[in-house]
């Protein structure tokens, strides 16, 4: 039996040259009979036709061939479709050990780019950045963040400058670096603002926010912060972390795109990476504290006690949360400071009575 | 021979026209539904979006009746991509790292070394970009038969770089020139089939699609030296900026300005002419594409264009206008959900490689929800600028276009398959083949 359809409009293109043939088109024993001006006729057997997919409008629609690569048949009766019974099946797939291969090595690629090369070049690279240059990129990085942190719009984020504060503060800073080497200088800043936070950055920076200060119930707890941050510059981690981050940010940009605008998806990532290798450094931080307080003859348990007064204002949040935080659990932390602290020994105030109000004044 | 269409005189003095079919509707569900599964699957699904992006266009391109076809297959595009990560990945890596070591250690600062990874990255860029038009043109088709395009991306890439040089050099009065000579570069190495393209024409008829643009400058300049020297707005010896700020400030307030001030509706002729600059800029993109199409030929060939300036003027700033409006109202729904739920802190709150000494907000569901909404504004802007710029913008393209001479057609046959590796990795992995 044979069926014949509306030929009118229908080209086919043999793949060599771009000349239109007109066709006449009947479906004939499970073939397309292709009716060439010539006198040829074309066979196509219906189960390997395909029909183009994602054509736009009505008017025509290509046929192809599983076996013919080019050939076409450019075709206007919409009821031929009906009877290809593979029509929007798709081409058997090929090449799929190739791809599989390459997206091993692609991904292979990236995470030894950022999980051991990047960091291992920037650990090495960062010791051998002069003291000038680093100060230079912490100077501009703190400079930004005041930018970024203040509300008004207006000008930088303030920092608090009450003289009887920051000699306070000094005192303070003279205490912890008593048993250490003074290789590094710090250059301590306090900032207006009422984050409970304190950071440190390339070049000896370490900031702590107005917030963490009033928070604290007594100088112990500053001073265990400040050892704290005092840590990371001695081992060098702000520095590598901007350096790592240089490497891996360019990397993950490659490999998000730009489907919608990338950056969010950037910036969590990116926060994942350093969470992961500052985990390290935090416990070496918090290490390096507890021996700093103990030189200064201040309990390591007042890093605890801080810690402790964080989680009742935050809570301790979950592994997700601490994870993208960049910082151990907190609970933990409390325990090991508890740990640190020698409960034979008697530990003094790091500051007296008037120092100690003349620092919750800094910012007066 | 058999084909009447490219012998025959037709009826429309134009030659064989360019047809362009389907609905706008369409396109926007078909970008809609890809854009989505795009933003699920964390991006990767853009390989396929592309590729159904483009067979839709093609196939809605019809010079003569019969569409074009693209037949760039999404698992080759992948695969490029991996190629291009695996050799970019330590290229951007180890290099970035490197050179702000370099810049942090000698110029003690970071923007030296911005500098020079971006400026790292430019040849790189026009290499990227001709074998993106390699892949494109190589999975193209017309009537069964493959376009082409030769190899020579690094040649590409040198002759951009110096174009580029003596353009800034002569501060873009070569402008024209350097958009020819890289069009010619390009046009010079694509085949249709055996065919090959030429591109005639002489440089300085570029200069014509340039008069807009030229003009705003002119009015630009001559306003300033009219409203600030020849006769000034401000008619007083002493002007400061501060005192300019003032004045602003006062006539804000509805009071008197401090400086005695002339004609002070005459300062509209900037805001003007800066329009009429982006005016002249979009205008000289598109119609130094018509000057030079017109004078595209090949044995038995030619190209015509009658593509409108000012319609593809409005068709950018209407569907600009569509687009960025949603985009909008996405951005300002973003900032109000941020500021409800997370405090104005966390608008400013971006961390720089810093140190915190860290605690925990049970935010991370508020988090999730802004991501959400931000990946789904981007998908949004992303679905009304295919429907309200790409599709009027390639159906004026297409619909403008027509070939006054095509006998030579006859004399063509098949060319063989590029295959081709890396398809257009590069370019998606240096992100600039975001365009269709």
């Amino acid at each position: 039996m044979s069926m014949g359809f509306d030929g009118f409009g229908s080209s086919y293109f043999d793949g060599d040259r771009p000349l239109s043939e007109e066709v006449s088109l009947h479906i004939a024993n499970q073939n397309l009979q292709i009716g060439l001006d010539d006198g040829n006729t074309l066979f196509w057997p219906i189960k390997d036709i395909r029909v183009l997919p994602d054509t736009a409008g009505k008017q025509g629609f290509v046929l192809r061939l599983t076996t013919d690569p080019v050939a076409r048949l450019f075709a206007t009766d919409r009821s031929l479709i009906a009877q290809l019974p593979n029509a929007t099946r798709r081409a058997p797939p090929k090449g799929r050990g190739k791809l599989a291969f390459w997206a091993l090595a692609a991904v292979a690629a990236v995470a030894l780019q950022i999980l051991v090369l990047v960091p291992l070049l920037a650990d090495r690279l960062a010791v051998f950045i002069p003291p000038e240059g680093e100060r230079a990129l912490g100077k501009a990085t703190f400079e930004q963040i005041r930018k970024a942190l203040d509300e008004t719009g207006l000008e930088p984020l303030p920092v608090c400058e009450n003289p009887t504060g920051v000699d306070a503060l000094e005192q303070m800073r003279e205490a912890l670096s008593a048993g250490s080497d003074p290789a590094e200088e710090i250059s301590l800043f306090v900032l207006d603002h009422e984050m409970v936070n304190a950071f440190a950055l390339p070049g000896g920076f370490v900031v702590l926010f107005r917030g963490l200060i009033d928070q604290a119930e007594n100088p112990d707890e500053v001073a265990a912060v400040l050892a704290h941050e005092i840590g990371h510059v001695t081992s060098r981690d702000p520095t590598r972390h901007a350096l790592r981050s240089a490497g891996s940010i360019g990397v993950l940009g490659l490999l998000f795109g730009d489907f919608a605008g990338g950056t969010a998806v950037l910036f969590l990532t990116e926060r994942l990476i350093s969470a992961n290798y500052s985990q390290q450094a935090e416990t070496d931080a918090d290490t390096f504290a507890y021996t700093t307080l103990e030189g200064a003859n201040v309990s390591p348990a007042a890093l605890g006690t801080m810690f402790e007064r964080l989680r009742e204002k935050y809570g301790d949040g979950n592994r997700l949360i601490s994870h993208f935080l960049s910082h151990p659990r907190l609970s933990q932390r409390i325990d090991n400071a508890r740990a640190a602290a020698d409960p034979s020994r008697d530990f003094a105030p790091i500051l007296d009575d008037a120092q100690w109000s003349a620092l919750k004044a800094i910012c007066g | 021979m058999k084909d009447a269409a490219l012998t025959f005189p037709t009826t429309d003095d134009r030659g064989l026209p360019v047809e362009f079919v389907g609905k706008r509707g369409a396109l926007f569900w078909l970008a809609l539904k890809t854009g989505f599964l795009t933003v699920i699957t964390f991006g990767f699904y853009r390989f396929w979006m592309k590729t159904r992006l483009r067979r839709w266009f093609w196939s809605a391109i019809r010079p003569g009746g019969h569409p074009m076809e693209y037949v760039g297959d999404p698992f080759e595009k992948l695969l490029g991509f991996f190629i291009a990560v695996v050799i970019l990945t330590f290229y951007i890596g180890i290099i970035n790292l490197v050179l702000m070591f370099v810049s942090f250690s000698v110029f003690s600062s970071a923007s030296a070394g911005y500098l020079a990874s971006f400026a790292g990255v430019i040849p790189l860029w026009f290499y990227a970009r001709y074998r993106a038009r390699r892949y494109v043109l190589a999975r193209t088709r017309w009537r069964g038969v493959r376009f082409g395009l030769e190899k020579g991306a690094w040649g590409y890439a040198w002759r951009a770089l110096v174009h580029w040089a003596v353009t800034i050099l002569t501060i873009g009065l070569l402008w024209p020139r350097m958009t020819f000579f890289l069009e010619k570069y390009i046009t010079d190495r694509t085949y249709f089939g055996s065919m090959r393209l030429h591109q005639g024409g002489h440089w300085a008829m570029l200069y014509r699609a340039a008069i807009p643009f030229i003009l705003s400058i002119l009015i630009l300049g001559a306003g300033a030296v009219w409203l600030f020297w020849w006769d000034p707005v401000v008619v007083s010896s002493d002007v400061t900026i501060e005192g300019i700020s003032r004045s602003f400030d006062e006539m804000m307030n509805g009071g008197e300005p401090a400086f005695p001030v002339v004609g002070m509706e005459r300062l509209l002729i900037f805001p003007l002419g800066l329009a009429g600059l982006l005016y002249g800029a979009i205008h000289y993109r598109f119609v130094s594409k018509r000057l030079m199409a017109n004078h595209k030929t090949a044995e038995g060939i030619t190209v015509s264009s009658h593509l409108s300036g000012p319609r593809v003027v409005s068709i950018y700033v209407l569907g600009s206008f569509i687009a960025y409006l949603f985009l909008m109202l996405g951005i300002m729904g973003l900032v109000v959900l941020a500021v409800v739920n997370l405090g104005p802190s966390s608008i400013m709150g971006i961390e720089t490689g810093q140190y915190g000494l860290g605690f925990d907000i049970p935010r991370a569901v508020w988090l999730m929800l802004l991501a959400s909404v931000y990946l789904t504004v981007f998908l949004m802007w992303n679905v009304l600028y295919s429907t309200f710029v790409t599709f009027p913008l390639m159906r004026h393209m297409a619909k403008t276009l027509s070939l006054p001479q095509r006998y030579g057609l006859q004399s063509i046959s098949q060319r063989d398959r590029d295959s081709f590796a890396e398809a257009e990795g590069f370019a998606e992995a240096l992100d600039l083949g975001a365009a269709i």
